[in-house]
């Protein structure tokens, strides 16, 4: 009626009626015995545990008539000599719908189907494959016959590359009528040598087997395929291929051996490294976590240009999130440097964090508008305590502008302060400290103190500073009117000179064995200097390149420029006696000027080191 | 469980069987195992020794376990296997095999209706009759033959030689008209039981014991080692046992004791004895004393679990420490086995503890059980060794002696310790005695093996040289 299935509207409708039912009337509970579901009383308990599975089995439903069987004939696809084998079938499974006839044709004509479900398995593996000429012109092998090629190929192709059980089959005669053959032939010396190669079956190992076939296939499969034109795949198995190495192989093999030969000690030995180097391993991790903690306790925040530049440069979501980029990398290269170890509690920054920053996520969503409010925000976080002066007096605060990292003693500090950049100048302010008498070691180096103290020794070096001025000063306006006093007599000072010159250079000689009897002397030669001012192996470094023109260029060049700052300095230390400064000028001034053109800094260094000398001389 | 109905036919695509009623036949030194293809017990199982009394008429053979273990007068058993675990006497073989499947498979084939006696009286209709019969007459040639609906798997020991290999499809395909043949190792089969397609099969039965690598369902025919130290080994220990007992402990088997009086543990026996007038040779007392002797290995003989050998240290003492196990012979002798019962099965993994005399020599070292693990591990491919150590099956009924795996599996650790070896050993006795043969009846019963089978079409073109070639 009207295309409606009849029973269908009937069929649905006792179906509704049915699940209203059990909606409306008190809940069953499934499972529980009826008795003891009526000892629940009116409350139930909200979870009844009960087993599912603890069913009567269902009725078998009966399907019809009887499904008869029938023991059928068939043949295999996968077979090409038409066995036939019979197996039991549903009479109605059957392919054709002659069942019907089945009984009868069974007697006369057997109906035979042919079986094509297990064909999928019946599977085959590809092996390459060449002809007569492609093996005369490219695989060829003075080890290998074609004979036992074509059989190393057929078993190959029969073990489904199973290399194992093709070694353990391989068992290559070669045929008897190549032997025949020889034999028929004259018992030429030729024909001997030529059939030697087959004579003996080689034992070959699993290598030998899988070369020669890698070989080949490598080959012709180049053949095939020029190698440009390969794709990535091919060329993998190509290169696999073409790379094979039999003894490499073999090395292996013999390593895996030995080490399952290995007894019962050595892996008890291994066993028992094994366990100490995880308890160690274990053990540095825990060492690792506990100093990156520290590390993290006493390290002073990362520098930051946009922090100097203040909180308003981190308006803008897009700043914070740089921001967060700078201290995620930060973070991931000190666990990077600690070996990623990971201790305990949450020590690091995770991508994940930036999501739940509160600061990020409210820019993220305010507007420009609620900026200020936005910006209250850390001040409100990090409340500072101020004090009143006298009570930061009273418990020693102090507030810094940076933190330097690390640790440092006051002490040091004020150490520190009493060296100057010149061991001259240090003893100058030690001296001018001794004057003032302050000890060597302040015993309470507080900051105050030290403060005081820096006041102090900033003051005294300018002193020194000054002083040093004046000398000067006072010197050049002696050499002046010295040469006023001498534009008289200039020739006698030249004839001076001369005598100066010749005396110099013997005691120059007689020092050189010195320097060679301790060849480090130009390395020291600094710390000589500085701790005994004479100058006495920088003096000798020159005399070694001006006489035997050495070319230790670098060396003496170093030497003198320092030589030549100390000796400024020690002129000046010592300038107070007048004469002998006055010697000294005038000896340099007639070096200088007779100086032959070797440069500047040549030059300064003789008037230096005479200097040094003539100051010696004095001292003497 | 999905079935859901047991009558409904599994789907093919489930576990890809499909059964063409082949026959599974295991030959074995002491029993034959047959059945059909696809069930999990053979049907058959029958002794591979055979009666034979020869009288004027020529020899008259018994087969079956009814049939040897009477004591008629004369009465020889034999075995159709040789020494070196191959078949010798291919006749006999035949026939306890043929006995093996007929007795309780296929039923005995109808002889010629004219003459098996059915048919005297009905000559009175003779003319339709007749008709009938000639119709018939071509057919009755192959219908002697008790194979001729069944596709055969034999199974062969690994260390078959050609030409047997070459009988046996002869057999099958001349003497009993099987449609397909198929020739598979004992150790595959092994394997295939425990669920495994690679491995290494011990195999401890009656007259040797195997060790047989296999990979991919494939023998590895160079690590193939056997070795006479089996089942029978150890009664030959225990009878020795027996004689250098003070007393002498008698062995005495059931089918000479009519009655018998309980007398106390090591006294001598109070048993009436029958006699016989024309006695059964010695062959049968021997066999039926082996009967008492595979008795006493499975309710005594203990093998010494480890760790250490038996005749290391302490361990002796430890044994003497245990509690013995008592032992009644069926004429009544009993005593209680103390130390003495862990020596009989020490020879197969200690050659130097073995008992000898003259006849029993020193065993070979290399034929205990741990140097044929060995030396079959080292034929195989370095690659391969750790898989198949992973793998070691355990079949055999001469394993079932009380803690044969633990000292097994404290062998292989001593000699392998590196490696991760499992022990893969059924539980049941069945599975572990009958292992190759519920691998065949697995492999004969799946869909794609159907194009394995050897046909006689294929046998006819190419000769029993085929079974080489395919069957490998």
């Amino acid at each position: 009626m009207l295309g409606l299935p009849v029973g269908g509207g009937d069929g649905q409708k006792p179906v509704i009626q049915k699940r209203a039912k059990p909606a409306g009337g008190p809940r069953k509970i499934q499972g529980v015995a009826r008795e003891v579901a009526a000892l629940y009383g009116e409350r139930p308990p909200p979870v009844a545990v009960y087993e599912e599975k603890k069913t009567y089995r269902a009725k078998r439903q009966s399907t019809g008539p009887v499904k008869p069987w029938i023991r059928l004939p068939f043949t295999n696809h996968a077979r090409n000599d038409g066995l036939v084998l019979k197996h039991w079938k549903r009479k109605a499974d059957l392919p054709n719908g002659e069942d019907v006839e089945m009984e009868d044709s069974e007697n006369s004509a057997p109906f035979v189907y042919s079986d094509a479900s297990y064909l999928k398995w019946n599977i085959g593996v590809d092996v390459p494959t060449f002809s007569d000429d492609e093996y005369d012109t490219y695989l060829r092998s003075d080890d290998w016959s074609r004979e036992e090629t074509d059989y190393l190929f057929d078993m190959v192709k029969d073990f489904s590359y199973r290399w194992a059980v093709i070694w353990d089959r391989y068992d290559f005669q070669p045929s008897q009528k190549s032997h025949m053959a020889d034999e028929t032939m004259h018992d030429d010396l030729n024909q001997a040598l030529a059939a030697l190669p087959f004579a003996p079956p080689k034992a070959r190992s699993v290598e030998d087997l899988k070369a020669r076939f890698y070989d080949i296939s490598a080959k012709l499969m180049k053949l095939r395929i020029p190698e440009v034109q390969m794709d990535a795949d091919q060329y993998a198995t190509y290169e696999i291929l073409s790379k094979f190495d039999p003894l490499l192989e073999r090395n292996r093999k013999s390593l895996a051996a030995a080490l399952m030969n290995r007894n019962m000690d050595e892996v008890k030995e291994e066993e028992f490294l094994l366990a100490e180097l995880q308890r160690i391993n274990m053990a540095a991790n825990r060492l690792d976590a506990e100093r990156e903690e520290l590390r993290s306790r006493l390290e002073a925040p990362v520098p930051n240009q946009q922090v100097s530049a203040g909180l308003a440069s981190f308006t803008s979501s897009q700043a914070l999130t740089a921001l967060f980029q700078q201290l995620f990398q930060a973070d991931r290269s000190k666990k990077r440097a600690s070996g990623g170890g990971a201790g305990g509690g949450r020590l690091s920054i995770s991508v994940n964090d930036i999501m739940a920053t509160p600061t990020s996520a409210g820019h993220s969503q305010l507007g420009t508008a609620s900026r200020k409010q936005s910006m209250a925000q850390p001040a409100i976080q990090t409340p500072i305590r101020t004090l009143p002066p006298q009570q930061e007096y009273r418990f020693n605060v102090s507030t810094h502008d940076r933190l330097t990292s690390g640790v440092t003693f006051g002490s040091d500090r004020l150490l520190k302060m009493r060296q100057a950049k010149s061991n001259v100048q240090t003893q100058k302010i030690a001296a001018a400290l001794a004057q003032l008498e302050i000890a060597d070691i302040i015993s309470i180096p507080t900051s105050r103190v030290g403060d005081v103290f820096e006041q102090l020794v900033s003051k005294v070096s300018k002193l020194l500073d000054v002083r040093k001025v004046r000398e000067k000063e006072e010197g050049e306006c002696r050499v002046l009117e010295a040469m006023k006093e001498r534009r008289g007599s200039q020739i006698k000072g030249e004839g001076y000179t001369e005598g100066m010159a010749t005396n110099g250079t013997p005691t120059n000689r007689q020092e050189i064995p010195d320097s060679q009897e301790t060849p480090d002397v130009d390395g020291d030669g600094e710390d000589d200097d500085d701790g005994d001012g004479d100058g006495d192996g920088d003096a000798d470094g020159d005399g070694d390149a001006e006489d035997d023109a050495d070319a230790d260029g670098d060396g003496d060049g170093d030497g003198d420029v320092d030589v030549d700052a100390e000796g400024e300095e020690d002129e000046d230390a010592e300038g107070e006696d007048e004469s002998r400064a006055q010697s000294a000028r005038q000896t340099s001034e007639a070096v200088s000027r007779r100086a032959t053109p070797a440069g500047h800094k040549r030059s300064a260094s003789v008037l230096s080191q005479l200097s040094n000398k003539s100051n010696k001389r004095m001292r003497k | 469980m999905n079935i859901s109905n047991s009558t409904s036919a599994p789907n093919a695509g489930e576990y890809a069987g499909d059964e063409v009623s082949a026959i599974v036949l295991d030959p074995g030194y002491s029993t034959t195992r047959a059945g059909f293809a696809g069930e999990d017990v053979p049907k058959s199982v029958c002794p591979s020794f055979y009666g034979q009394i020869d009288s004027d008429a020529g020899p008259q053979y018994l087969f079956g376990e009814n049939a040897i273990h009477n004591p008629l007068g004369n009465l020889q058993i034999k075995n159709p296997w040789g020494a070196d675990g191959i078949v010798e006497d291919w006749e006999t073989a035949t026939k306890v095999w043929e006995f093996a499947i007929t007795s309780r498979l296929t039923g005995s084939k109808p002889g010629n209706p004219a003459k098996n006696g059915l048919n005297d009286g009905n000559d009175t209709n003779g003319d339709a009759m007749d008709v009938d019969l000639d119709v018939d007459m071509d057919g009755i040639e192959n219908l002697e033959k008790p194979l001729e609906d069944s596709p055969l798997l034999m199974t062969e020991p690994g260390w078959n030689s050609t030409k047997a290999r070459e009988k046996y499809i002869e057999i099958a395909m001349e003497d009993w008209g099987t449609p397909a043949f198929y020739l598979q190792k004992t150790g595959v089969l092994a394997a295939f039981a425990a669920g495994k397609a690679s491995g290494i099969i011990i195999d401890v039965g009656a007259s040797h014991t195997s060790v047989t690598p296999v990979l991919d369902g494939m023998v590895l025919r160079k690590g193939v080692q056997k070795s006479p130290l089996a089942g029978n080994f150890v009664s030959n220990q225990i009878r020795m046992i027996y004689k250098q007992a003070q007393p002498e402990v008698p062995l005495t088997p059931h089918y000479l004791v009519k009655a018998k009086n309980q007398v106390d543990a090591g006294a001598p026996a109070q048993a009436t004895y029958r006699t016989f007038d024309v006695p059964p040779t010695d062959s049968f007392r021997t066999y039926e004393e082996e009967r008492v002797l595979t008795e006493f290995k499975e309710s005594v003989v203990e093998v010494w679990p480890g760790p250490g050998r038996f005749s290391n240290g302490p361990n002796e003492e430890m044994a003497k420490a245990t509690p013995g196990r008592p032992y009644e012979m069926p004429d009544g002798w009993n005593q209680v086995f103390g130390v003495e019962r862990f020596r009989p099965a020490e020879g197969l993994f200690d050659a130097a503890a073995a008992l000898q005399d003259a006849e029993n020599p020193r065993p070979k070292d290399e034929h205990t059980i741990s140097r044929l693990i060995q030396a079959a591990v080292q034929q195989v491919d370095a690659d391969a060794r750790p898989l198949l150590l992973q793998n070691i099956v355990v079949t055999g009924g001469s394993t079932l002696l009380y803690k044969f795996n633990e000292r097994l599996n404290w062998e292989i650790n001593t000699v392998y310790p590196s490696t991760r070896n499992k022990l893969i050993a059924p539980g049941t006795v069945v599975e572990r005695k009958y292992a190759a043969w519920i691998g065949g009846s697995i492999l004969a019963s799946l869909g794609s093996f159907h194009q394995l089978w050897i046909s006689r079409k294929e046998y006819e073109e190419h000769g029993a040289n085929i079974v080489e070639k395919r069957c490998r």
